[in-house]
């Protein structure tokens, strides 16, 4: 497995997109149709995922340690540079974080459900042991992208970084369920604009090039699309043949891919007008006027009620500040990701 | 190496193959069991509430029933639940629709299923029936008491832990991140 960076790394990220599969269909269950067990398929869904990437994880620092003991060379390219823990271990850094938030995930899995013998079925999302769940998987990805990062260079490392932040931006955008909206300025779209600009000129500056980024946003929609198609037939079938009826005034539109960011693309946009200036910061103030100014309108493109910010044009300017925070902040993140990875000059993916 | 990818496999494989089954064998729906009942005058109709948990409790979730004597056939109504802090919930309504949904396991009945009180205090749902002896409203008061478990601040507290874990990781990353040189595009 070690000697093959690619392995671990992609069933690490099937395993993020099955987690992510699951989140979509088990929001829509959720709004939907109501009570569940721990036995649903949305949740094995998830649960498999986080498994999966506990596995591989464990899998890779045990035979790092065991090669490390050996005195045998491990490959940098599978997971970063080698991190001792606890004294005995040597675990790839990206397979670290990895495992740990997949441990994590387990841990928080039981205070789950030790809550719901209190609370009882799920009414809401952001309860205090989902956010340690989300969290958690959100941990386990972003050491998907670490692996994906150190083996930088190698032909499938491309796609796969592409891939990893997508799944990576994707999920995040549930923690908008959790941000009440309570001033006159939209927090959730302002905090798609920080994430979202945060994800591009990462994946800008970790590549030096844009079309990478543009690899990535049209990954992204192609999971929104398909998150939208999949979520709401997935949820009517399973519910029918559970014998459970749908609830009143449901509107079967998918909650997930409505909370992703529909014009990602415009915010790559925003990084490349700003690319002459070569500033970051101005891409993000860019991107995320332009993410922030759209975001609240999306819920068009599939029929959806629109409910426009009551201040749109604070709003957008909030939305532009954000984007630049998070457009300096992806340019940090992804020169520390070219730290994981062995030395180059070249475009790599 | 290999034997432990494949074992790896067979594991994911088992996973896929036997939860489904499992799930498909255990189901077990809890059906609405009414513990609590308030009888309500609307006009001349009458109206019961049906609670699945008594007393309620904030955050803590359960099935409501709302039952016109004679079935909901006979009438249209409508519902509007404000909290204690005087804000109108939406009960997972579109925006502006304020009619009364059937419940999804009982549907000869009303009600608000897996639904949960967030604060502590009385409630108010004022109830608009319809019939054949014309409109009336009532009013029923609800006293939710605290939420069960640890206070919350302790609970979000254990919560967050991954959180604060995520960033520090990505303060590490920005910190080591702002040492390198500014790549050429």
């Amino acid at each position: 497995m070690i000697d093959r960076p690619w392995v671990p790394a992609w069933i690490l990220l099937l395993g993020s997109a099955s987690t992510l599969v699951g989140l979509g269909w088990d929001l829509q269950w959720h709004s939907d149709v109501g009570p569940d067990t721990f036995y649903t398929l949305p949740h094995l869904f998830i649960y498999a995922g986080a498994a999966v990437s506990g596995l591989v994880s464990l899998a890779v620092v045990l035979a790092a340690t065991g090669a490390t003991r050996s005195g045998r060379v491990v490959d940098p390219a599978v997971g970063g540079r080698r991190v001792a823990v606890f004294g005995v271990f040597q675990a790839p850094v990206g397979y670290l974080v990895s495992g740990v938030g997949s441990a994590l995930f387990l841990l928080y899995g039981l205070w789950d459900e030790w809550w719901h013998g209190l609370y009882g079925f799920d009414a809401v999302i952001a309860s205090p042991p989902h956010v340690g769940l989300l969290t958690s998987v959100m941990l386990a990805m972003l050491g998907s992208v670490m692996t994906c990062a150190a083996a930088a260079g190698q032909r499938w490392a491309g796609p796969a970084l592409v891939a990893s932040v997508a799944i990576l931006l994707g999920f995040s955008m549930v923690v908008l369920v959790a941000i009440p909206d309570t001033s006159d300025i939209d927090e959730r779209t302002v905090t798609v604009a920080l994430l979202s600009m945060a994800a591009l000129a990462c994946v800008a500056s970790f590549t030096g090039g844009l079309r990478p980024v543009v690899a990535m946003a049209a990954t992204l929609l192609l999971v929104q699309v398909a998150l939208a198609l999949f979520s709401p037939w997935a949820t009517r079938l399973y519910a029918a043949s559970e014998g459970l009826p749908l609830r009143d005034y449901t509107n079967g539109l998918p909650r997930m891919a409505l909370l992703m960011p529909a014009a990602l693309l415009l915010g790559v946009a925003g990084l490349a007008l700003a690319r002459r200036a070569r500033s970051s910061v101005l891409g993000g103030v860019l991107g995320g006027a332009a993410l922030a100014a759209t975001f609240p309108w999306q819920a068009l493109l599939l029929g959806g009620a629109v409910q426009p910010p009551q201040q749109p044009v604070i709003t957008i300017a909030v939305g532009a500040f954000l984007g630049a925070v998070g457009g300096a902040l992806g340019d940090r993140l992804g020169a520390a990701l070219r730290l994981l990875g062995p030395a180059r000059t070249r475009e790599v993916v | 190496m290999r034997r432990l990818a494949v074992g790896l496999v067979t594991i994911g494989l088992l996973l896929g193959l036997a939860a489904p089954a499992h799930a498909a064998g255990t189901q077990d729906y809890a059906p609405v069991v009414i513990v609590h009942q308030e009888h309500l005058a609307a006009g001349p109709y009458e109206l019961t509430v049906g609670f699945s948990t008594w007393p309620v409790r904030a955050q803590q979730s359960l099935d409501f029933t709302f039952e016109p004597a004679g079935g909901i056939d006979r009438f249209t109504g409508t519902l509007v639940v404000v909290s204690p802090a005087g804000e109108e919930e939406n009960l997972r309504r579109p925006p502006g629709v304020d009619g009364l949904p059937r419940h999804p396991r009982q549907p000869a009945a009303w009600g608000l299923d897996v639904f949960a009180l967030d604060e502590p205090g009385d409630w108010t749902f004022t109830f608009g029936l319809d019939g054949p002896l014309g409109p009336a409203t009532a009013t029923l008061t609800v006293p939710v008491s605290e939420q069960p478990g640890p206070p919350l601040g302790l609970s979000w507290l254990i919560s967050t832990v991954p959180l604060f874990v995520i960033a520090g990781v990505l303060a590490v990353a920005v910190a080591r991140g702002g040492r390198q040189p500014v790549r050429t595009r």
